[in-house]
């Protein structure tokens, strides 16, 4: 009797462990895999996508943000009355009708028909309450004021796996700051695929990208571009540039460059309009390169304003070239503030004989020049400057009136607005501050990169400076009553070897009031054809942007 | 004897009590799942009409609208501006 009872006992004992056991499986050894399973039957894993950061300009204006878009898709296998449904979607969506049923005909249960849909065209086609096809809200980035700074700007593609990437300008320099990260959120719903209050998990981990704010001012920009665009225009040219910057601080007020593209379309454009020539072109600048030169020499204390060229009598021949001016006009005896102010090449090259080839090199780097700017925005290029030793006598003659050595326009006007800001060169930057998704603000401060030239040096080549712009061959162009300090360039383009006889790079730099100086601009037109002279076509740009820049600062005139 | 027995239906009552209480709140609990969901659908419409709106808002405040907009209108650009006092010079002699 006992026996069997402890029989039965064992049998229900090992039963209670076999339980025990399985338990134990399906509870601590399987939870994971398990609670995944379960999680796909009553949760769903959400994507959450960041909003990508805006870019402001200095007055808060958003100039490039985020729209709603819509991204219609379609159930082929859901879809009835295939040739009907083609038809009213290829005429909403303005596609052609061919490749909506095509679309319409494949074989899966989810194809894309048209990204990039407007909130009203949606509206449109959800009234039509067409079967098998749905709408997914996208978030597209949006440019209010259409193609406004666009090589500053950049625009938004796709990267390698279909993700939203800046390329160019401030949205490919910043593009980890504005992008933002994605999160991922589990929501739990019934079965009908209503959601549990009990569990909602959201947010988990998304961080929306940061914001820019720009030290461009919009209304200096527009200003800019308007001029910029009726200049081109009036000179017959290829292109052009403006670029605006505030001396004191090294922020660029404004950046604009033709020809352009409308960075919301940019794939209707040429791949060779989205660099911005500003920062990424190289060109020989001409006469305007006479300013950094005669500062140079002033400051090295090789020559003085008064200082008079014994050899300009004449063309000077050195290494076989003969170098001329560029009006075939010669004064014995002039002054170096009659060099700039005539643009005497023959003066130009007394001073660099004066200055020698590596006080001059020295100087090119103090300027910066053969050297990036460190200006916070992708695509900037820089050209080396030749060891001191490949230099011979001619190239150091040329440099010295700007042929022969390649700078960006940004480099020029960067070691350009030293002159104006007491000698000292400041970093050029765009942004002005950062500002995180939870509101902290991180301001970019302004950086000072090296003194070329003292402060006396400064102010001598201002008023120098200031009678060229006055009594130089532009100055027809001038404006009355302001003290302007400008040099202009007329700078020939090497081609294959030489030079072009019939094209040149126009330009125009200088800053304003000379006293205290509000900006430094540099104008370039490319390849005019009304007139190859600077003071003929850059110069009456300049002073044209300068007139308006001077009554929206509320400056009056000082004479 | 009876303190013991009357501890035991106490906590049984109580038991039983909060046995109905959970049930009724669950019961309630279970609906809000729809209210849930229709809140998500109010505020997802609201933040795209919102961000509509906010589009609408940027393009007509833009400087290249205004332009367009004040040249329709007849608004010509100022060709100078008349100031009142000029700046003082440092030294007169």
């Amino acid at each position: 009797m006992s026996g069997r009872l402890k029989l039965v006992f064992g049998v229900f004992i090992v039963l209670f462990l076999s339980i025990i056991a399985r338990l134990f499986y399906w509870q601590i050894v399987k939870a994971e895999e398990l609670s995944v399973l379960g999680q796909a039957q009553y949760g769903s894993l959400i994507t959450l996508q960041p909003k990508r950061g805006e870019i402001k300009t200095s007055d808060g204006f958003p100039v490039a943000s985020n729209k709603v878009s819509y991204l219609v898709f379609a159930n082929p296998k859901e879809v009835k009355e295939k040739d009907k449904t083609a038809m009213l979607l290829s005429s909403q969506l303005g596609e052609d009708i061919a490749s909506v049923s095509s679309v319409l005909s494949l074989d899966k249960v989810w194809v894309r028909v048209k990204a990039n849909v407007t909130p009203e065209t949606k509206e449109t086609l959800s009234k039509l309450q067409l079967t098998g096809i749905g709408f997914e809200e996208e978030s597209t980035r949006f440019y209010p004021e259409a193609s406004l700074a666009a090589h500053l700007i950049g625009f938004v593609g796709k990267g390698e796996y279909g993700e939203n990437k800046g390329y160019f300008g401030l949205e490919g320099y910043y593009d980890r700051q504005l992008a933002g990260k994605p999160g991922k959120a589990v929501q739990i719903h019934d079965a009908f695929g209503r959601p549990i209050l009990s569990r909602v998990n959201e947010n988990a981990g998304a961080i929306d990208g940061r914001s820019i704010t720009l030290s461009l001012d919009r209304t200096v920009q527009f200003i800019a571009e308007k001029a910029l665009a009726e200049g081109v225009e009036r000179y017959g040219a290829s292109g052009g540039m403006v670029g605006i910057i505030d001396p004191a601080t090294g922020q660029i007020l404004a950046m604009a460059s033709m020809p352009s593209f409308d960075q919301g379309k940019y794939q209707e454009y040429s791949e060779t309009l989205y660099k911005n020539p500003f920062i990424s072109s190289l060109y020989e600048p001409g006469s305007t390169f006479k300013s950094l030169v005669m500062s140079s020499g002033f400051d090295s204390d090789a020559v003085e304003p008064y200082t008079k060229c014994p050899i300009c009598a004449g063309p000077v021949s050195l290494g076989g070239y003969e170098i001329r001016t560029w009006n075939n006009t010669y004064t014995k005896n002039v002054t170096m503030i009659d060099v700039i102010k005539n643009s005497d090449n023959i003066g130009m090259v007394y001073v660099s004989q004066k200055l020698g080839l590596s006080e001059m090199l020295q100087y090119f780097e103090k300027f910066g020049i053969g050297h990036l700017t460190g200006i916070d925005l992708q695509g900037e290029v820089s050209a080396e400057i030749k060891p001191e030793d490949n230099w011979y006598e001619i190239d150091v003659a040329t440099a010295s009136f700007g042929q022969g050595v390649s700078v960006t326009p940004m480099q020029l006007l960067s070691g350009f607005a030293a002159i104006a800001n007491e000698g000292i060169r400041m970093e050029p930057h765009v942004v002005s501050k950062i500002e995180t998704a939870d509101g902290k603000t991180i301001d970019i401060p302004a950086k000072e990169v090296s003194r070329p030239i003292s402060s006396t040096t400064a102010k001598v080549m201002t008023e120098v400076l200031v009678n060229a712009a006055s009594h130089g061959e532009a100055n027809f162009a001038r404006l009355k009553g302001y003290r302007i300090a400008g040099k202009t360039g007329t700078a020939q383009i090497p081609i294959a070897g030489h030079y072009d006889p019939n094209k040149t790079i126009a330009s125009f730099i200088g800053f304003a009031p000379a006293n205290k100086p509000k900006f430094a601009m540099l104008v370039i037109v490319d390849r005019p054809t009304t007139s190859i002279y600077g003071s003929e076509t850059a110069a009456p740009i300049f002073f044209r942007i300068a007139k308006d820049l001077l009554m929206y600062y509320g400056i009056p005139p000082e004479e | 004897m009876k303190k013991p027995k009357l501890f035991i239906i106490s906590i049984a009552f109580v038991i039983l009590v909060l046995s109905v209480v959970q049930v009724v709140v669950s019961n309630g609990l279970s609906t809000t799942g729809t209210e849930l969901g229709r809140l998500q659908e109010e505020i997802g419409r609201y933040q795209t009409e919102t961000a509509i709106l906010s589009e609408k808002v940027l393009i007509a405040s833009s400087l290249t609208q205004v332009a367009s907009n004040a040249g329709a209108l007849g608004f010509l650009e100022p060709k100078s501006q008349v100031y009142i006092s000029s700046p003082l010079p440092i030294a007169r002699r």
